[in-house]
């Protein structure tokens, strides 16, 4: 029990959402005690009604208010669930909406440490489902829950009206379905889920290495090899499956006998109860037929509790989110216009959890309309000297300075001021002109125009059925890597910010398609400032100075044609990149 | 309603015999457990002696715990035989995946490929359990009832049989009235969903643009209007639900308020009445069920097909048509392709066209060209992952025999294939370099790590060659890859042939320039194929194949080439840009 509150400490998720919509969701648990009342109520009068009529009356007006009773309920009964599925969707459907703005700004204010952390895009992935798995907490576990124990109450209540001892013994028995067996549930099932987590681990890892390594084990003729690879996490699984599900049929064989026990004694105990008169007999069946749909609603809390190991992991996981917030730095403005230069300063920087400096003592002063290239081996620290650059990450010594305020001061205005092209720039899932528009929210359906033709794709988008509203598809699929550049360096022309940083944005490009995309680039960002990390030395001449950074450090500072001459490695490199 | 395809699934006929038997007997159970409890009630309700009651209620509590019984052994009938098939289905899918390669894989996608293998069979498994037990049930169970009950008073059987067909026709009519609806609801919804994954993917994009703030709004925006879009279609959506429940419901309540009337009138007596009342809610409950996980098996209706469509891609035939000794290549060795055409799906469009030469020994041919020009398919065609269509058109013959593709097993017994990015396994790093030789020893990997470049990284590992890398372990950065690929090839020196496919394009120019050094003595005593569109490469080659349009345009050595002044020379100024 102690890992159930631990959860729930700095919990943020969970419980504002049940106190922020608590009127819909008592609505939602009243409809949900009244579904099952009204099926209980219906088979209540029936079982009276019968029993009543064999009675003979003279008068039929004498069961008249039963048999309308038996009506009512039989209609209320589907109505209330009708009303329950509904509100307990849209309840659902609130939360959802709320939990989508509060998870994407969770990500959004940590998404530099996120990524470093996790390098793939499969945390995202991980956290859309953890959402899934708090929603199917309220459906499959709160709701029920609380539904069953209100009802439980109700019925230990009620039949405490008629005799103390009985609904005390009731109350036992009950309690077996509605509070020990999920407890044993939980307790039993939080071991299992531990395992079943493990190997559904070894299995995806065994499974990727059997996709993404098939052709290796094709020509390495060791099938059998393969086979037996998988076998064993296979078969584990499989085992796996086959206890937990024996679990889950031995709870319900028991929580079914126990409804069974429940029926007798009830059997017994109304059979006695009501001996005391000619009419009060009428009472047994109503009672004894009673049963049967109310248990329907506790015989599933069993099985909704024990999946709480599962809801729990990802509770805890979206409250990790929120526990490294940074204070804020207090923000001041500077006009894109006004931009003279980028001066970093004596900057040293290296991670929270390195050993080694990644840079030690850099200068660099850039001013307004410099273009310049940084080259270096990967791993040398190129892209977090971009970072500093942007104020992703702080220097640990020395600053970083725009016009001489440091850049954590200017993160407000960051859009527009730096326009960046990265390796993998992102298309979204809507159409190109909503997709470039992102540059300028408020740029007219011309200017977007304008700026797709600029970066030569008129033609192509034009020849497209859909032609400016073609959807680009998942990550932008349908078009190749140097059209998808180029869709970016439109966005980053309507942007048009004073820094341009080129993030090695043809490294996956074959030579002449990125020979074309770098013309385009330094053509129409001619009066730009360009800071251009490149992994090689193709089109080089576009700048004015080049920097190689090897060891955290500048090892080499000049002009391209001056260093062709001066320096043995920029020429064999230079020459190697030429075919020469 | 069912799938046929279950019914071919093996194992099945068997099991469905002893499933129906069981079946059989829980109806007969629910049937007993009914008449009895109708005896009780009748007996108190006579006042009989408490020792009369005795034999009832211990028979009705003795058929309610064997209804319940049976419901645990139909599942353990049931689900080994699902696990079973799931397991085979597993492991049949993983055996047509390394007998087709990774054409498959490229052509399903790889998250799906693995997500097919792991979710998919789970909800296959599922699906196999829920929807074969609930139809038994729903065929079985009201049949066994309804018969009893037209021996006991035909007007009510009637009804109840009446009223069973146009429940299901309601819900098929307001299914279909909803279906599309929902089905467009549904579309609508994976597209929501994808919009926010789509939104934290392209977070970094947004940041960069400085829009990320105000998004969040936006994320919202979008929740909410499609919840009330949602929210429309459900209310009609779960009508379908609602008529089966209503109808069921209000059938119940109808016959309770006949069998009162008819009470009244001393048509019928206590005991069959109440029977019928017991009996009622048992005879729907089967179609209930059936509906209400309906939907949840729709997935593993999906998931089933989707694995049977790639369990029915037909497999390369003839793969073994040479004998090892006919395969192996040597100095004297020859290569002929003459008129081959390969095309993907669409029979009309040929990705290759008439693809002829020869390679003799150990040549060393580059394959250039522009982006998109066959280059990667001409490497899968050699290492056989393709298979060339109209075999009757093209002849491919290794060393004198001709045979229909390359995807001959001791054909890709004699080389190695390193892509742009080799694949890791999840395993220790020794067990990767060894995994075409898994027999090697110790002083043999030392001696590959060491013509592989790797002697330093290695000595920087916390366990060295015993590291664990690859998926979810230590990360490994693209240059230190391609060495473990190289590694490979100097430890297996039984494999002559080297298949290349832009092994560098992605890296840095020095780590390149290093990685150049290490791969060419690999270079000696092997048939190289280099697919590559760096320049400097060709220096290293004896014989090119130019490429455009999936055709050769032209072939020869490179001094030959060049001479001639056509498509290589062409290719070559373009690829070779500026110049200092």
């Amino acid at each position: 029990m102690n890992g159930f509150f631990d959860t729930f400490k700095h919990d943020s998720w969970v419980m504002p959402y049940l106190r922020k919509y608590r009127f819909l969701l008592v609505l939602v648990l009243l409809l949900g005690f009244l579904t099952t009342f009204t099926g209980s109520a219906l088979m209540f009068t029936s079982g009276y009604l019968i029993s009543r009529a064999a009675q003979h009356p003279f008068n039929i007006m004498l069961i008249y208010a039963t048999i309308v009773l038996v009506r009512a309920f039989g209609i209320a009964r589907p109505s209330f669930k009708y009303a329950e599925r509904l509100t307990s969707h849209n309840w659902v459907l609130r939360i959802v909406s709320d939990f989508r703005k509060k998870l994407y700004q969770s990500v959004e204010r940590d998404a530099v440490a996120i990524r470093q952390r996790h390098q793939t895009g499969d945390i995202l992935g991980l956290l859309a489902e953890d959402i899934a798995h708090i929603e199917n907490l309220y459906l499959r576990t709160v709701f029920p829950l609380i539904v069953g124990w209100l009802l439980y109450l109700f019925v230990v209540i009620a039949l405490g009206t008629f005799s103390w001892p009985f609904a005390a013994l009731m109350a036992l028995l009950l309690g077996v379905i509605v509070i020990l067996m999920p407890l044993v549930s939980v307790a039993l099932n939080g071991a299992r889920e531990f395992h079943q987590k493990k190997t559904q681990q070894r299995l995806y890892t065994s499974m990727t290495d059997a996709v993404l390594g098939v052709s290796d084990w094709m020509i390495s003729g060791r099938e059998k090899d393969f086979m037996d690879h998988q076998t064993g996490p296979l078969t584990d699984m499989r085992d796996l499956q086959t206890a937990d599900n024996k679990f889950q049929w031995w709870r319900d064989l028991v929580v079914q006998l126990m409804i069974g026990v429940i029926a007798v004694v009830m059997i017994y105990w109304a059979g006695s109860y009501f001996q005391t008169s000619h009419l009060a007999l009428n009472w047994i069946a109503a009672f004894v037929l009673a049963i049967f749909p109310a248990t329907d609603a506790f015989a599933s809390i069993p099985q909704g509790v024990s999946e709480w190991p599962v809801y729990q992991d990802s509770i805890k996981r979206v409250n990790q989110l929120d526990q490294n917030i940074v204070a804020p730095v207090a923000q001041t403005h500077l006009a894109a216009e006004d931009f003279e230069s980028l001066t970093i300063d004596h900057v040293d920087f290296k991670y929270a959890d390195g050993q080694q400096a990644v840079l030690s003592d850099i200068d660099w002063t850039i001013n307004r309309g410099d273009k310049v290239a940084l080259l270096g081996p990967s791993g040398t620290g190129k892209s977090t000297l971009l970072k500093l650059m942007l104020g992703d990450e702080q220097p640990t010594q020395g600053t970083v300075k725009l016009n001489g305020i440091t850049i954590d001061k200017l993160q407000e205005d960051r859009g527009k001021l730096f326009g960046v092209l990265d390796q993998q720039p992102y298309l979204f899932n809507t159409t190109i002109i909503n997709n470039v528009r992102l540059g300028n929210l408020s740029a007219t359906d011309d200017q977007v125009k304008a700026a797709i033709k600029a970066v030569e794709l008129e033609q192509l988008v034009e020849k497209l059925p859909n032609g400016y509203n073609t959807l680009v598809e998942e990550a932008g699929a349908r078009f190749s890597g140097g059209e998808r550049q180029r869709f970016a360096l439109a966005r980053i022309l309507l942007q048009d910010a004073p820094i341009i940083i080129l993030d090695e944005p043809t490294v996956s490009l074959d030579p002449i398609t990125e020979h074309e995309l770098l013309n385009t680039i330094f053509d129409l960002l001619k009066d730009k400032t360009i800071i251009w990390v490149t992994h090689h030395l193709e089109g080089i001449t576009h700048v004015d100075s080049v920097r190689f950074l090897e060891h955290g450090q500048f090892e080499m500072i000049g002009k391209p044609h001056e260093l062709y001459q001066t320096s043995d490695r920029f020429r064999s490199l230079y020459d190697l990149d030429k075919g020469r | 309603m069912i799938d046929r395809r279950i019914f071919r699934l093996p194992g099945i006929t068997k099991m469905l015999i002893v499933l129906a038997g069981l079946v059989l007997l829980q109806a007969f159970s629910i049937l007993f457990q009914g008449v009895f409890l109708s005896r009780t009630l009748t007996d108190l309700w006579n006042r009989e002696a408490e020792t009369r009651i005795l034999w009832p209620v211990l028979l009705f509590a003795g058929f309610f715990a064997l209804r319940q019984i049976l419901v645990m052994l139909k599942n353990r009938v049931m689900q080994p035989w699902a696990d079973q098939t799931v397991f085979d289905l597993r492991q049949q899918l993983l055996q047509k995946l390394v007998a087709i390669g990774p054409s498959i894989v490229a052509k399903q996608g790889t998250g799906k490929v693995v997500t097919m293998a792991l979710d998919g069979m789970n909800q296959v498994n599922t699906y196999l359990m829920l929807v074969v037990i609930k139809i038994f049930d729903m065929m079985i169970i009201p049949t066994v009832l309804l018969v009893y009950l037209f021996f006991l008073r035909w007007q009510e059987a009637l009804f109840l049989l009446v009223i069973f067909p146009v429940i299901i026709l309601f819900m098929i009519i307001l299914g279909y009235a909803a279906r599309d609806k929902a089905n467009r609801e549904f579309a609508s919804y994976t597209q929501l969903s994808n919009n926010f994954v789509d939104a934290l993917r392209g977070l970094p994009t947004l940041k960069q643009l400085g829009l990320s703030e105000a998004y969040a709004d936006n994320i919202y925006a979008v929740s909410e209007d499609h919840r009330k879009r949602v929210m429309g279609t459900l209310t009609i959506a779960i009508l379908s639900t609602f008529a089966l429940d209503f109808f069921t419901t209000l059938s119940i309540a109808v016959v309770a308020v006949f069998l009162g009337l008819g009470l009244v009138a001393g048509h019928i007596a206590l005991f069959p009445a109440l029977t019928i009342l017991i009996l009622a809610p048992e005879y729907f409950l089967p179609i209930r069920n059936f509906a209400n996980d309906y939907h949840a098996t729709l997935n593993g209706k999906n998931a089933l097909t989707a694995v049977l469509e790639v369990l029915n891609t037909p497999v390369p035939t003839d793969r073994n048509l040479l004998t090892d000794q006919q395969a192996t290549w040597t100095s004297e060795s020859q290569l002929r392709l003459e008129h081959v055409n390969f095309g993907y799906d669409k029979p009309d469009e040929t990705a290759l066209t008439d693809i002829s030469f020869t390679a003799n020994g150990y040549q060393k041919i580059g394959i250039i060209g522009p982006s998109g020009s066959g280059k990667s398919t001409l490497i899968n065609l050699l290492g056989g992952f393709l298979t060339p269509n109209n075999q009757d058109a093209g002849r491919i013959s290794i060393n004198g025999v001709t045979v229909p593709h390359l995807s001959q097993q001791a054909w890709q017994r004699q080389f190695l294939y390193i892509p742009q990015a080799p694949y890791l396994f999840h395993a220790t790093l020794a067990d990767n370099i060894k995994f075409y030789t898994p027999d090697a020893d110790d002083a043999a990997v030392s001696q590959a790590i060491a013509s592989a470049g790797l002697t330093d990284w290695v000595a920087t590992l916390p366990e060295g060659l015993q590291t664990e890398i690859g998926e979810g372990a230590r990360g490994v950065s693209g240059g230190q890859a391609q060495r473990i690929a190289l590694a490979r090839a100097f430890l297996d020196q039984s494999r002559r042939i080297l298949l290349f496919d832009e092994p560098t394009a992605h890296l840095d120019i020095e780590t390149e320039v290093g990685l150049k050094e290490t791969i060419k003595p690999v270079f000696a005593n092997h048939l190289v194929f280099f697919a590559t569109h760096r320049l400097h490469w060709l220096n290293e080659m004896d014989y090119l194949l130019v490429i455009e349009h999936g055709r050769v345009v032209e072939q020869g050595t490179p001094d030959a080439l060049a001479k001639q002044n056509g498509a290589y020379t062409a290719l070559r100024r373009e690829m070779g840009g500026d110049a200092l």
